[in-house]
């Protein structure tokens, strides 16, 4: 058995807004393990990438908190660490990739010095044995001209190159859990192709646990040992990437593969999933998705369903899979 | 064919409070105290500037020779001047001329001001070129001089004073309204609504002129406090409303002989100018928070 | 045989991106050499990576900006360079669907503001007469009609998506020019307005050009596909052909390089090879050289011609054959 780089325990994190609490992840859990890849697979507004700044406890300039729930990395609870000790943890521990890497690069900061300052901080070192190691790391991620490239400017660089340099600043300092936030939905298929291998070779070589957040599929199916996918800020199911795409239990999983067009395929008419993500303020009773979701029962509407395991690495909170039934009182 | 499965979808309607943005404004701009005051501050005052003709306890013109220079009492709650007029009176009919000045004269800029700015933006080219260099001239000029200049151009008196002060309100306006179209002509409803085949008159009205609405609104209050110290200028120098009018530029100048013994005579008009532009300058504060898109994302 | 409702032949597009009254000027190719048609009632999708020009020839064909060269025929009638003010019929009959539902819908006006804008600009209908095909098209987009006096931002991205459709529709046009219409929006919505898209296309026969880099979205939606390098086509082919035989290089790597959906097929890429070129310095020769992997001296030298290689497919390279062999 590996251990847990990170286990995720009932998170919940809220928003305020005008004196509102606005709960936008309502009770998360999942776990890491060492050199694993886990997809958090969910669209826009299921709280996915709330989750990921939640863990970095990146919240700043924002009204975000977190309200309930333990993140443990490595035993240690990230929820009662300081801001200065979160600090000594990012880019150095936990390290995180953004979908526009224009926004987390200096643009005023050569490429060399960003590098090197997180790696003088972080690992003590010299600033020549910093420039030395910004250097190797560079070539790592297949930038050939790299004691060039450090004398150089973001706004200089291409996408691609934006999204290595991004990845080499994050893989610096040989991180335990590397968080890619969407790392590639803002670059061509070609370059997004590219970017995945380098993710890939570098897990492979550093044994890095990789927490991947993303709303394609196909990057899923292609990256990850392991998925869970949220809806409305909560998870819906976990498995096995292989038992997710041959065996999907929840509604809201297979509408969402079933929706995607794929290669080859010569479908007439696209499965889609009706109506739309209801907003946090909003939240339906009982099941989250019961509004769209075609199995829908009466109980569905009135009660929330508890997670369920179906088999030993694969879970699901939907009331089709209920152990257990529930009273209905028709109010 | 009427496809009711696309329909149904959209059952599910979400369910909120109806937008309104008038109201969306309110909520917002009551949390803004100063503003709040300012604003019922200058009600009161535009109220009073119609009415208060009627109302005014003596004839702000009827000289009064035994009670020359007399100090605030209940009596003649300002004072009186130097021929023996209630100023109080005389401040709230001056009152009148002060509003109407300003506040067309900023109308007239406002519009002249925002047609060529929109025009100035929208097609950029030489005629861009060519209305913003006209302001940069303008602008090389302090205000003040350029209203002086157009007034010993075109003679004094209140009209001509409507004129100069409207004259250099334009280029602020035009340069504002310019820098709005700019950014909003970039927005790709403007495109679509090319791509329909909108004019471009249509397209400036109704795309591009909202856009810059609320900038315009907070800077027409500033303007208005601006235009008020300016024509109370103008006609502190003699080159506005004439000497016998209760304007509150001409009190403060026909009150500057007697600074040494009877202060309140330049004094009370003097705080009439001040409170006024004041309150239009708060209120301009309290809408650049509520309106501002970039303070309000803060 | 279908008619052929719009045609482009050898569309060039050139943008001036420095210089002025005193100093050189440069310029950018945004498009070289752009030559396609669609047909009536079908889609024909241009698909290709950032920067290959396909949205700036869609914006030529709507006259958003001029041309430099080439020919745009709409029906027989040239259309690329006639004055803005002589275009009402084009604005009629074509119309235009924008990648961003949230930038493309003015936030200040009602959704019934909204869709009823073109009737406005090109007919006389009267008030009443305009709210009823309003709440017409709204029914026919899938949206409740209720929905007609709201503002646009109280929306999500797919039903903001459906208004613009129904903006689109209303003059009831002949083609639609799609610029990545489904691409800001999240996979279960994509999937809802594909299905509208292909709908509509049935019930009023309209004609689609539908411009995407999303290879599977293309896939599912075309009749025709053009694929786009460094602004030119490199390679024409109707679907099934595209897909099963890719014949040009970069065709072949750009289908490689979908993620697919499925574990089991998961496998080592053969990736491409470094960035795209910069637009303003592409290479000579054939652009895609520097990336190529069966690229040859002459490649370097000399730009290939469009070749059609059999009734379905025409490609632009000078090696196809070659690659057909290994």
């Amino acid at each position: 058995m590996n251990e847990n780089v990170l286990e995720v325990i009932n998170l919940e994190t809220i928003f305020k807004r005008d004196q509102q609490e606005i709960k936008i992840l309502r009770g998360v859990n999942f776990s890491i393990q060492r050199g694993e890849v886990l997809g958090l697979v969910g669209e826009s507004g299921s709280g996915k990438s709330i989750t990921s700044l939640s863990i970095m406890k990146l919240f700043h300039g924002t009204s975000g908190e977190i309200k309930n729930g333990s993140i443990s990395f490595h035993g240690t609870d990230l929820t009662k660490l300081d801001e200065a000790s979160m600090r000594q943890l990012r880019g150095k521990k936990i390290s995180m990739i953004f979908q526009e890497p224009m926004t987390s690069l200096n643009p005023v900061l050569k490429i060399g010095k960003q590098l090197t300052e997180s790696i003088e901080m972080h690992m003590k070192l010299t600033r020549k044995q910093s420039t030395a190691h910004a250097i190797k790391t560079l070539k790592s991620v297949g930038i050939g001209r790299a004691e060039e490239l450090m004398n150089e400017y973001p706004h200089q660089l291409s996408g691609g190159m934006r999204q290595r340099v991004m990845i080499a600043m994050a893989m610096a300092c040989e991180p335990e859990l590397l968080i890619a936030d969407e790392p590639t939905t803002a670059l061509d298929v070609t370059i997004q192709a590219q970017i995945l291998e380098l993710m890939k070779q570098l897990k492979e070589k550093n044994d890095t646990a990789i927490l991947l957040i993303t709303h394609d599929l196909g990057v899923v199916a292609e990256m990850c040992d392991r998925v869970v996918v949220m809806y409305a800020g909560q998870v819906v199911e976990e498995a096995d990437v292989f038992e997710l795409f041959a065996n999907p239990k929840h509604p809201y999983t297979k509408g969402l593969i079933n929706s995607v067009p794929k290669i080859g395929d010569r479908k007439e008419v696209l499965d889609s999933i009706p109506g739309n993500v209801p907003s946090p303020q909003n939240m339906p009773q009982g099941c989250k998705f019961a509004p769209r979701c075609s199995n829908a029962m009466e109980k569905c509407h009135e009660h929330e369903p508890e997670i369920e395991t179906i088999t030993e690495s694969h879970f699901c909170s939907c009331w089709l899979y209920a152990s257990k039934e529930v009273a209905l009182h028709a109010k | 064919m009427q496809s009711s499965s696309l329909v149904k979808q959209d059952a599910i309607v979400v369910k909120h409070a109806k937008y309104s943005p008038v109201r969306e404004f309110w909520r917002a701009f009551k949390k803004q105290k100063a503003a709040l005051v300012a604003s019922i501050f200058i009600v009161l005052l535009i109220v009073i500037a119609f009415v208060g003709p009627y109302i005014v306890p003596y004839d702000p013109f009827e000289p009064d020779y035994n009670a020359i220079l007399q100090t605030p009492s209940a009596k003649h709650l300002a004072g009186t001047d130097e021929y023996g007029r209630d100023i109080f009176s005389r401040l709230i009919v001056g009152s009148k001329i002060s509003l109407t000045v300003s506040f067309s004269a900023v109308f007239l800029g406002l519009i002249l001001g925002t047609i060529l700015g929109l025009i100035s933006g929208y097609f950029g080219g030489w005629i861009d070129k060519i209305i913003m260099r006209t302001c940069d001239v303008l602008f090389s000029f302090p205000d003040l001089l350029l209203a002086i200049a157009i007034v010993a151009i075109l003679g004094p008196g209140i009209n001509n004073v409507i004129i100069a002060v409207m004259v250099f309100s334009i280029p602020s306006f035009a340069r504002l309204v310019r820098g709005a179209t700019l950014n909003a002509k970039e927005n790709v409803y403007v495109e679509a609504a090319k791509s329909m085949g909108a004019s471009h008159v249509r397209i400036m009205y109704k795309h591009i002129f909202p856009e810059t609405i609320s900038e315009l609104i907070i800077f027409v209050t500033m303007r208005v406090g601006t235009a008020i110290l300016a024509a109370s200028s103008l006609s502190f120098l003699g080159l506005g409303a004439s000497p016998e009018m209760p304007e509150w530029g001409v009190m403060l100048s026909s009150g500057r002989d007697y600074l040494g013994t009877a202060t309140h005579v330049v004094l009370m008009p003097g705080i009439a100018i001040f409170l006024t532009v004041l309150a239009f300058n708060l209120i301009g504060d309290g809408l650049r928070d509520v309106l501002d898109p970039k303070i309000k994302n803060n | 045989m279908q008619n052929k409702l719009l045609q482009v032949k050898n569309l060039k597009k050139q943008f001036q991106v420095a210089g002025g009254m005193f100093e050189k000027k440069e310029f950018v190719n945004a498009v070289i050499d752009v030559s396609f048609e669609i047909k009536e009632g079908t889609t024909f999708s241009l698909v290709g990576e950032s920067g290959c020009g396909k949205s700036t020839t869609g914006r030529l064909i709507t006259r958003l900006i001029d041309p430099t060269s080439g020919s745009i025929t709409l029906n027989g009638n040239e259309v690329g360079y006639l004055k803005q003010s002589e275009l009402g019929d084009l604005r009629e009959t074509v119309q235009m669907i924008f990648q961003d539902p949230y930038a493309s819908l003015n936030p200040r006006m009602k959704v019934k503001e909204i869709i009823e804008e073109p009737l406005i600009i090109h007919t006389k209908l009267s008030k009443g007469e305009r709210e009823n095909l309003v709440l017409e098209m709204l029914n026919i987009v899938g949206l409740n009609t209720e929905y007609a006096n709201r503002y646009a931002h109280e929306f999500s991205g797919g039903q903001r998506q459906r208004i613009g459709i129904a903006r689109a529709l209303i003059t009831k046009p002949k083609l639609i020019i799609a610029d990545e219409p489904v691409s800001a929006l999240d996979v279960s919505i994509q999937s809802q307005i594909l299905n509208l898209l292909k709908k509509l296309q049935q019930e009023y026969q309209l004609s689609y050009l539908f411009i995407s880099h999303d290879l599977s979205v293309v896939e599912h939606i075309s009749n025709e596909i053009g694929v786009m390098y460094l602004g030119s086509i490199v390679e024409i082919a109707t679907k099934e052909a595209l897909f099963v035989n890719p014949l040009h290089p970069y065709t072949k790597a750009l289908i490689a390089s979908v993620p697919v959906a499925d574990p089991l097929l998961r496998r080592k890429k053969e990736t491409l090879k470094g960035d795209i070129p910069n637009p303003k310095n592409p290479p000579t020769g054939c652009t895609f050289h520097t990336r190529c992997p069966i690229a040859q001296e002459l490649c370097k030298l000399e730009v290939p011609k469009m070749r059609q290689i059999t009734e379905q497919q025409s490609v632009a390279c000078h090696f196809v054959e070659k690659i057909e062999e290994v």
